[in-house]
């Protein structure tokens, strides 16, 4: 198979594969960092470690603020899945099934959510909000916000299983007397169900991760966990962090992983 | 048979029927894209060409001076070429470094293929300040690297890895690396590996190869992994202020400070807009010189 290798050619490989073994390395060091740093007992990270503790999830478990900022970063990011679940699903099937002419630019303004630079949509919210009133004090904005930038990733996964599913389908349920209702519900929904899970599942990593739009947006009681961490940040240096973020990190698997136990993960493309 | 076609018959008008309300489907998406996405965006633009005033955000008429600062005032143009300078550099290193990458993955048949894609995939499901902590715990003076290095002897003071622009590259580097190599993956599983084969077969060098056959064919991968890593730099607000600090300023902080802290709407609009299109710009000259670079391949 293999044709023959000259020596410096061996090198050169040897040289490839190390390379690339060390991009891997650099790719999962911080995280995997900032795990261990969570479970070491002492203030600082070090080879070989202090030992191991679970005091730094004790301090997480006793600070209002950290508690809170969770709290509000899941509420947020589950009424953002759900509502872009809906609204997104409902724009692909549109998308998919009924445009007939400018199905480039509807796709287009489908996606600017996500294409548009985050902290710049934040900042165009953030003086809107001011300008009509809305302001800054409750939820409502920064959820639309939330709601605003997930709703592409579920438009995308579900376009992406819809263009897969055969109308022929469709069209032999209703050949045999099905409504449209019923042979939409009983054929396709099912069939679709796994783009609108994989969907769903990125508006929440999406928006439980957010920054710039929950940054500018933030009210008085509105911080979540993502923001409170980086507030953290500015003073503090302590493991307290590291189990904050490793409970996040957690919170994000945990999803994932139904969601592949569930329906299957899918690949998509960017 | 005749049952059948009358039923279709029967049923054709209650779908026109149905056909009219289709609409409502993308009415939500709709709505919400144009009310919380384009009359902001708009609203940003005409922001921006109002008069600065002391008392209010802005004052009534319009005027062009905040465009005029932005474009004169030498703080903000340096801050501009910085953002510039180190965005083309974590742009440059992200390539450098995800090439190898993908083209392994795209070719291994080791059975860890899946694992190694996880590896890939997993830094996009960890929040950005998670990750540019990770950075600060193994990069600080009293972190891992610095520890380890004096430990060993190597170094006497810790070597200044943070709040300055190695940290800031560095984590930019980190960040937006998965960004860089899923489309190059997707461009280089794409090329048929007999060329590659059938080019080795006649004798042509490994190198040669890279250089001759999956170089070009891999251009729109390179093309569209440049454009996004390079747009995600330019705008990119954690990283700066979590690894710079407040020595080194990038654009998107000090607009975000303009109007969140200072009030200055329309000065903060004019110079997010300035960045949006010196951004927009450079993708467009990145354009014409991919297209150069690789003549027919695009």
């Amino acid at each position: 198979m293999r044709t023959a290798t000259t020596a410096p050619e061996r090198v050169g490989h040897a040289v490839f594969v190390t390379f690339v073994t060390l991009a891997y390395v650099f790719l999962m060091a911080p995280i995997v960092v900032v795990v261990l740093a969570s479970l070491n007992a002492g203030n600082y990270l070090k080879f070989p470690p202090e030992g191991l503790s679970l005091r730094w999830y004790a301090t997480f478990f006793h600070s209002a603020p950290f508690l809170n900022a969770m709290a509000v970063s899941l509420r947020v990011a589950v009424i953002a899945t759900i509502l872009s679940t809906i609204i997104g699903t409902l724009a692909a099937v549109y998308y998919t099934r009924f445009t007939t002419w400018g199905r480039q630019t509807l796709r287009m303004v489908m996606i600017a959510p996500m294409l548009l630079p985050e902290v710049l949509t934040a900042i165009a919210l953030l003086l809107y909000y001011y300008v009509i009133g809305l302001g800054t004090q409750t939820l409502i904005g920064l959820q639309i916000g939330h709601v605003l930038v997930t709703m592409p990733y579920v438009f995308l996964n579900v376009t992406a299983n819809l263009g897969n599913l055969d109308p022929a389908l469709e069209e032999a349920a209703r050949s045999l007397g099905a409504s449209p209702a019923a042979a939409f519900s009983r054929i396709s929904l099912p069939l679709m169900k796994q783009g609108v899970v994989n969907g769903a599942m990125f508006a929440f990593i999406i928006s439980f991760d957010l920054f710039s739009i929950s940054l500018l947006l933030k009210g008085v009681d509105t911080v979540t966990l993502p923001i409170q961490l980086f507030d953290y940040l500015q003073w503090n240096f302590d493991p307290t962090a590291a189990a904050v973020s490793t409970m996040s990190i957690l919170v994000t698997l945990t999803v994932v992983l139904l969601t592949d136990r569930f329906v299957g993960l899918r690949t998509v493309r960017f | 048979m005749n049952q059948a076609i009358g039923r279709i018959v029967l049923t054709a008008p209650r779908r026109r029927a149905a056909g009219r309300w289709r609409w409502l489907l993308i009415l939500p998406a709709l709505l919400l894209v144009l009310l919380f996405l384009g009359v902001p965006y708009l609203n940003i633009v005409v922001m921006s060409f109002r008069t600065p005033s002391t008392g209010a955000p802005y004052a009534p008429g319009f005027t062009v001076a905040s465009y005029a600062k932005a474009l004169s005032d030498p703080l903000y143009l340096g801050i501009l070429w910085r953002t510039l300078r180190i965005s083309v550099l974590v742009t440059a290193l992200c390539l450098l470094i995800a090439y190898p990458v993908s083209y392994h993955l795209a070719r291994t048949r080791s059975r860890f293929r899946g694992l190694l894609f996880a590896c890939i995939l997993s830094p996009l499901l960890v929040g950005v300040v998670i990750r540019c902590y990770g950075w600060i715990i193994l990069l600080a003076n009293n972190g891992l690297v610095n520890v380890t290095l004096r430990q060993w002897g190597l170094i006497r003071r810790p070597l200044p890895m943070l709040n300055n622009e190695f940290g800031v590259t560095l984590g930019l580097v980190h960040i937006y690396l998965p960004f860089m190599i899923l489309p190059l993956l997707g461009a280089i599983q794409g090329i048929n590996p007999s060329l590659e084969e059938a080019a080795r077969s006649l004798g042509a060098s490994r190198i040669w190869v890279m250089r001759h056959v999956v170089w070009p064919l891999s251009a729109p991968g390179v093309q569209s992994g440049t454009v996004l890593v390079f747009v995600l730099s330019v705008s990119s607000y954690v990283t700066p202020v979590v690894l710079g600090g407040s020595r080194v300023q990038m654009m998107a902080p000090i607009v975000v400070q303009q109007l969140d802290e200072a009030f200055l709407w329309p000065f903060g609009t004019a110079l997010a807009i300035v960045l949006a299109i010196t951004g927009g710009l450079s993708v467009v000259a990145w354009f014409r010189i991919t297209q150069r670079l690789f003549k027919g391949a695009l």
